[in-house]
């Protein structure tokens, strides 16, 4: 949606980050935030097991966070955290990202516990895969979410679905890869609370320390990391408005532009 | 002085006894016939004699001696007390009521030998007059004779021998025409003659609402027909008569909502009119027409009708000023509930971000806020801001339509964030004068504090049944909020919920973090953090399994929506509002009486007059009581009661009418009372022909009663003895066995 001109402190603030970017560490933050800031998006990490989040892709939250501040009138938290799976402080906010390449260890009983509260309350849980190659993650993942939700079973989804739409209008979905350009979700009371990525979303976002990009897109290069940047918006959209781009009001314009071919 | 016979004898005995006695004459003529020897005449003598003394021993006759007095006949005046009653008595300069009452000593009068038994009747059975006066009785809304009729034939005490009935003839029941069989079965219960006095005079010229229809419940947003009845009666010439439906709300002038012109045929017409109420609740609407020259009732032109408007949804205007998690809570909880037709619109992007891609690569449409805020607006329930700035996205310019919207019945929810209240450019614009803080006097550069806390209760709070589900949840402890808005204080009237338990507001008072206001007709709620999505997310609300969130909005919107549970205090007008005569409210308290006073104060709608104002105890062991506020002028009306300083009010607007249906036919019904006498046998009379009425006769009542026996039992035997011995002896000298 629109507006008129916004005089707005969040460029400054965000030069001011851009510096602070590369030093920013991932760690662990109280639940206490500033006015304003506690409903703020926060791509938060998820931790099972002994794992641990380092590597390439350690910024790539942060960087999720930036683009949708910088893209979207969406606050975000541009110092995500990391959480643990049978951590109380799971609870603290509806969105966590489960990413990894192996095979996660089986999910402990807390942990269970842990993640059938965290979706029982409504939380979404973004599944990303970062070998689509090899796809052991999530294949894994999907085992263990089985024990989770028992009754959830994944289903796909293509551009038709508000998550294609939430904020950009997307032909499909990508990531570093482009393994599948759609999303398989379970769905719980009518909303997407597991979402599928096979494609490396966060592979995407990655950047060093250097503000380099960490990994090669393939095969579309810089404009298939723009759509992976626009995927990532959406499915910040999608955790803060739900299914908004579904309301009636919406569907006129939203037809007329799909009509032209945009994407 | 009567003579009677001997009281322990069956009545089988004296038949038996009389029989025998008239065999034994038979037997003794039978005799005497077949006698030719001498002195017949002795036989036939002494034979009588003694047949008669023993019959008279059985019988053993007294003497009676009892006293009696003569008893008026019991008459019953039954008095019509319904509205109709006020008209004017034609030619008479004063009301058919007061007629009544001028007649009641000339009735008394003229039945002074009867007992009297003084009864009027209106809706249902009749009552006893008592010491009232026919004037100082309430109007009643409807005169239902079939039912004063039947109390009077199922009185306990004795049955009247004549009931004179006093009326206008204009009833509500019998419905229809003639001697409806309703009336005749009412009439005949009684068995007695009624007397019929008539009141009212001749019609006259009238042009009237003869009647207000519209089938079903009337639901807000959807259109109903309502079906408008004009007569013109008393040779009154009518052709065409304007009418008019307007509704009345606090806002000020009534707002034209149909209109048009019925055509009128042989004194009457009807005409459909579309009307629609966009705010759930009790609404007023005025059902008026324009008489043509010469109308002389000029109360039943104007009908004020109190119509409670359902809500099939609730429809609600959402806009957010960014998403975030308390927006994504609060969405989720709306759409979820069935009962919720929502509209949202959320600020997704500014001008300032940098969306890089062309607008046909978005899915984002210009926020419509002028079409929102004029043309939409009234089609909403309530409209919620949320952490939305007013200055931006062209909202300041509407904020006056805004406040137009709640004086007219509309409801506002504002929720905090950092583009909200002072900081979102909504201090000293009008639609703070509807919002229940006060902003005013708080810097923009201190119009957030950012110090974590957990809202406390109030007094009010406690005890308030919009916030009993979320308690019932979470108990008396909320969650931590990050900061909150910054206000002044509270508004007059406000009434504050939760409150900050360190930042004050000036003497000791506690800054408000929810409160909830009347304003006008409309009503309005300020919670000043953007936390309250902790209640649906987060490890406090695991506790309630997420559910306190939607405990929590579904009660404030029910509030806002008038919804009786979140009540805390009932208010209904008892029997009916009538200009001119004291009206009664009655309060309901729904936790029962405690005897607290509570302030009632009774505003006019629409003139802005002043207010009354009634202290109000409901008492322990009680839940309701009523309360006089006096005569109120024809007029819609908006009681407001307070337990307390900043308890949440109960509201009811409701109309006081000149007469209502009850001068919907301004015209007497003398056939009818005519037809009433006629088939009870009765007479009917005028007011000048009470000296015509009969007088039912009286009753004789024996006082004293004393039997006295003429003879000793004894003498009786012996007598009869003595004669059968000397019937035996002329038989014997006659020469019969």
């Amino acid at each position: 949606m629109d507006s008129l001109g916004l005089p707005h402190v969040r460029r400054a603030f965000l030069r001011r980050f851009a510096c602070a970017f590369a030093a920013s560490a991932m760690l662990p933050l109280s639940e206490a935030h500033a006015f304003g800031d506690a409903g703020a998006f926060n791509p938060r990490i998820l931790l099972t097991g002994t794992s641990n989040w380092k590597g390439r892709r350690k910024l790539a939250p942060a960087r999720w966070a930036l683009e949708l501040v910088r893209r979207t009138s969406a606050p975000a938290r541009v110092s995500p955290t990391l959480v643990a799976a049978d951590s109380p402080k799971l609870l603290a906010e509806p969105f966590v990202i489960w990413s990894g390449s192996a095979p996660p260890a089986p999910l402990t009983g807390p942990e269970l516990r842990g993640l059938q509260r965290f979706i029982a309350l409504g939380g979404t849980l973004l599944i990303d895969e970062h070998e689509p190659e090899r796809g052991l993650f999530v294949a894994a993942v999907e085992r263990e979410l089985r024990r989770v939700l028992p009754d959830g079973s994944p289903i796909t989804v293509g551009s038709e679905h508000v998550l294609f739409r939430s904020f950009y209008l997307l032909g499909g979905a990508t990531g570093r890869f482009q393994k599948a350009d759609k999303l398989k979700v379970i769905v719980r009371g009518g909303q997407a609370q597991v979402i599928f990525s096979p494609n490396d979303l966060l592979g995407a976002l990655a950047r060093s320390a250097g503000r380099l990009h960490a990994f090669e897109v393939m095969p579309g290069g810089e404009p298939q990391r723009e759509r992976a940047v626009r995927l990532a918006v959406n499915i910040a959209m999608y955790v803060l408005c739900s299914d908004y781009k579904n309301d009636q009001v919406h569907a006129p314009f939203l037809m007329r532009r799909r009509r032209t071919g945009t994407k | 002085m009567n003579i009677t016979l001997s009281d322990d004898l069956p009545v089988m005995v004296v038949v038996g006894a009389c029989l025998l006695a008239g065999l034994s004459f038979a037997f003794l003529i039978l005799e005497v016939r077949r006698m030719s020897e001498r002195r017949p005449w002795l036989v036939w003598l002494s034979g009588m004699l003694a047949t008669v003394a023993l019959l008279l021993a059985v019988l053993r006759p007294a003497r009676v001696a009892q006293t009696s007095a003569g008893l008026g006949a019991r008459v019953t005046f039954l008095f019509d007390v319904s509205r109709s009653m006020d008209l004017e008595s034609t030619g008479e300069g004063r009301t058919r009521r007061e007629r009544a009452a001028a007649l009641f000593p000339q009735l008394r009068a003229h039945f002074g030998g009867a007992r009297q038994t003084n009864l009027y009747f209106g809706r249902g059975p009749a009552r006893a007059l008592g010491d009232s006066s026919i004037q100082g009785l309430r109007p009643a809304a409807e005169s239902d004779l079939i039912a004063a009729l039947r109390s009077v034939a199922g009185a306990t005490e004795a049955v009247p021998q004549a009931v004179v009935l006093v009326s206008d003839g204009r009833f509500d029941r019998p419905v229809g025409e003639g001697l409806t069989t309703e009336l005749d079965s009412a009439l005949g219960a009684l068995h007695a003659p009624i007397h019929t006095v008539m009141l009212g005079g001749e019609a006259v010229a009238d042009a009237a609402i003869a009647d207000v229809r519209f089938a079903g419940a009337v639901v807000a947003h959807q259109p109903v027909v309502i079906t408008v009845e004009v007569a013109c009666t008393g040779g009154l010439p009518c052709g065409e008569i304007p009418v008019f439906l307007r509704e009345i709300h606090a806002a000020g002038k009534p707002v034209e909502r149909a209109s048009g012109t019925v055509a009128l045929k042989e004194g009457r017409g009807t005409i459909d009119l579309e009307l629609v109420l966009d705010r759930a609740g009790q609404r007023i609407v005025e059902v008026a027409i324009e008489p043509p020259e010469g109308d002389l009732v000029a109360g039943n032109n104007r009908r004020l009708l109190p119509i409670s408007v359902a809500r099939d949804q609730v429809r609600l205007l959402h806009v957010a000023g960014r998403p975030t998690y308390d927006v994504r809570a609060l969405r989720r909880w709306l759409k979820a509930d069935a009962s919720v037709d929502v509209v949202a619109f959320f600020i997704l992007r500014t001008h300032s971000d940098d969306v890089a891609a062309s607008n046909d690569e978005l899915s984002l449409i210009p926020f419509p806020v002028d079409e929102l805020f004029t043309s939409h607006l009234p089609s909403f329930d309530a409209v919620i801001l949320q952490d939305f700035d007013a200055r931006p996205y062209g909202l300041s310019k509407h904020l006056r339509s805004l406040r137009r919207y709640v004086e007219q019945g509309g409801g506002v929810i504002m929720i905090g964030g950092p583009n909200a209240f002072v900081s979102g450019s909504y201090a000293a614009t009008p639609l703070a004068e509807v919002l229940p803080v006060d902003m005013r006097g708080v810097r923009r550069d201190k119009a957030v504090d950012f110090a974590s806390f957990a809202p406390r209760l109030t007094a009010a709070g406690r005890s308030a049944p919009v916030l009993e589900p979320l308690r019932a949840l979470i108990g008396d402890d909320f969650p931590d909020m990050p900061g909150c808005n910054v206000v002044a204080g509270v508004r007059p009237g406000a009434t504050v919920l939760l409150e900050h338990p360190n930042r004050q507001i000036g003497a000791g008072k506690a800054m408000p973090i929810l409160a909830l206001g009347e304003y006008k007709s409309g009503r309005s709620i300020a919670l000043t953090v953007d936390g309250s999505h902790r209640l649906l997310f987060s490890r406090f609300a695991a506790g309630a399994a997420g559910r306190a969130h939607g405990a929590f909005f579904d009660a404030l919107l029910g509030w806002l929506m008038r919804d009786p549970r979140f009540e805390p205090l009932l208010l209904a007008v008892a029997g009916e509002c009538f200009a001119g005569v004291p009206a009664q409210l009655r309060v309901r308290s729904v936790f029962g009486g405690d005897g607290v006073p509570m302030q009632l104060e009774v505003t006019p709608l629409t003139s802005g007059g002043e207010p009354t104002r009634r202290e109000v105890v409901v008492p322990k062991g009680k839940d309701a009581v009523t309360v006089e506020v006096g005569a109120l002028a024809e007029g819609a009306y908006s009681a407001v009661l307070r337990r307390a300083q900043h308890a949440i009010p109960a509201r009811l607007d409701f109309a006081c009418e000149m007469g209502g249906r009850e001068w919907a036919d301004s015209r007497p019904d003398a056939a009818r009372l005519r037809q009433i006498a006629a088939h009870t046998s009765g007479v009917a009379v005028g007011p000048d022909g009470v000296d015509r009425l009969p007088l039912p006769r009286a009753v004789d009542v024996i006082a004293q009663r004393h039997v006295h026996p003429l003879l000793p039992a004894w003498s009786w035997s012996l007598f009869a003895a003595m004669l059968l011995g000397a019937h035996w002896w002329s038989r014997r000298h006659g020469g019969l066995s």
